[in-house]
């Protein structure tokens, strides 16, 4: 799968429409982006992408690009 | 002697908090979304002089009447809680006392959470094979209502009270209960904690409220939830107990007539289930009207299939405990 069809999937996941996140994002800047919406990114890095993330992890990223980076080389650029 | 649990009756408190009151209370929440994100429409809740201990009296006089038992038969008394009627005495003397068991009973609280009703009938269990005991009444019941902030939508929106009371006997049959997996991970203590209100940090009078990045306020005498960190520790520890309890009972998957794991959240639940490729049919579901009960959670689910005809005579039942800890127990029972 690639960065951008995880960051489709995990826009289904949180109901925001497709195109809101992007990899040079921050977190922060997304208001929708909150503790709900890291356990929906947990369950969709298992699923998709057979990786079990900690929120330990999760909260040590600021960007949706440090966020995917998480997943490796599990998800490919393009 | 071997131990086999005969039958199972719960409680619930009168009052209703469903998704429209907590909608006009969290901005942004409709009561569709909060069904969506958790799989539960109503949870039920203690009223403010309601003990968990009052709601065990009832489902324990419930068992009672319709199993029925001889309150003067049970000699053991096991109750599972997080929400004693005080620090001490243990509050299951309390209940010997108030259920009119007989003294010569033996009884014990342990504070267990999600994963208490698994290792209650490991506990009980034990005392029968062993032959320490003949007839245990285990009760579950928590009031986790009472440690909730208002002001956290993470823990309001799931958590709801509830009793349990299983009877388990000594039967001349075969092994109906077991083997057991158990698990402890006390390095997750912090996830789910009430900081405040035992030895190592008293209660702390006019608490500060503190919000956190999600909008969620509590004080440290509430609960709380790393609801991330939680899910985590799920998704590592729950499969690896499925499999560690097939291998060691020696049983294929495909044997286990019905999964009944910890009611936590629907979300959650759905995830585990793809996850160990478990068909619909055989994964019991039944948190909506009740929400997540704790260590009461696994008995309601039994009781909710039994009442749907999803568990019969005869079948395999793996039920998987997990949480608060973090705790986590597995175990096998043939349905008498």
């Amino acid at each position: 799968m690639t960065r951008e069809a995880f960051l489709r999937e995990l826009e289904g996941q949180m109901e925001i429409p497709p195109g809101s996140l992007s990899e040079s994002r921050a977190l922060a800047d997304v208001a929708e982006w909150d503790s709900l919406a890291a356990v929906l990114f947990i369950a969709l890095a298992d699923e998709k992408a057979g990786v079990t993330v900690s929120g330990k992890q999760i909260a040590s990223t600021k960007t949706f690009d440090e966020l995917l980076s998480l997943l490796g080389d599990r998800l490919s650029a393009s | 002697m071997k131990a086999f649990v005969a039958a199972i009756e719960s409680a619930l408190p009168d009052a209703l908090l469903d998704n429209e009151q907590l909608s006009s209370e969290y901005e942004g929440w409709s009561p569709d979304k909060i069904y969506e994100k958790t799989g539960i429409r109503t949870r039920r809740i203690a009223a403010p002089d309601q003990c968990a201990s009052d709601l065990a009296v009832c489902a324990a006089q419930a068992l009672m009447r319709r199993a029925p038992l001889d309150p003067s038969s049970v000699d053991f008394l096991l109750y599972c809680t997080q929400t004693p009627d005080y620090i001490l005495p243990t509050t299951a003397c309390v209940l010997q006392h108030r259920l009119g068991l007989p003294t010569s009973c033996g009884a014990l609280d342990f504070n267990l959470g999600c994963s208490g009703y698994v290792y209650g009938l490991g506990l009980a269990k034990a005392l029968i094979d062993s032959g320490q005991a003949r007839t245990v009444l285990l009760i579950t019941a928590d009031t986790y209502s009472k440690l909730v902030n208002p002001a956290d939508k993470s823990v309001r929106t799931l958590f709801g009270d509830a009793a349990a009371a299983t009877l388990v006997v000594a039967s001349e049959r075969e092994t109906l209960i077991g083997p057991f997996v158990y698990g402890t991970d006390g390095a997750g203590a912090e996830n789910l904690m009430v900081p405040a209100g035992g030895m190592r940090q008293p209660a702390v009078a006019h608490a500060e409220l503190i919000a956190d990045d999600s909008g969620n306020a509590r004080t440290v005498n509430d609960l709380f939830m790393n609801g991330a960190e939680v899910f985590n520790f799920t998704l590592r520890m729950v499969p690896k107990a499925v499999e560690q309890l097939l291998a060691k009972a020696n049983v294929e998957r495909e044997a286990v007539d019905l999964f009944v794991f910890h009611q936590a959240n629907r979300f959650m639940l759905d995830h585990l289930r793809r996850k160990l490729r478990i068909p619909e049919s055989k994964f019991v579901i039944a948190m909506e009207d009740v929400g997540n009960t704790v260590s009461c959670s696994i008995p309601l689910a039994l009781q909710h299939a039994l009442e749907r005809g999803q568990l019969a005579s005869g079948a395999l039942v793996m039920i998987v405990g997990f949480g608060v800890g973090y705790s986590w127990g597995a175990t096998l029972m043939r349905w008498a």
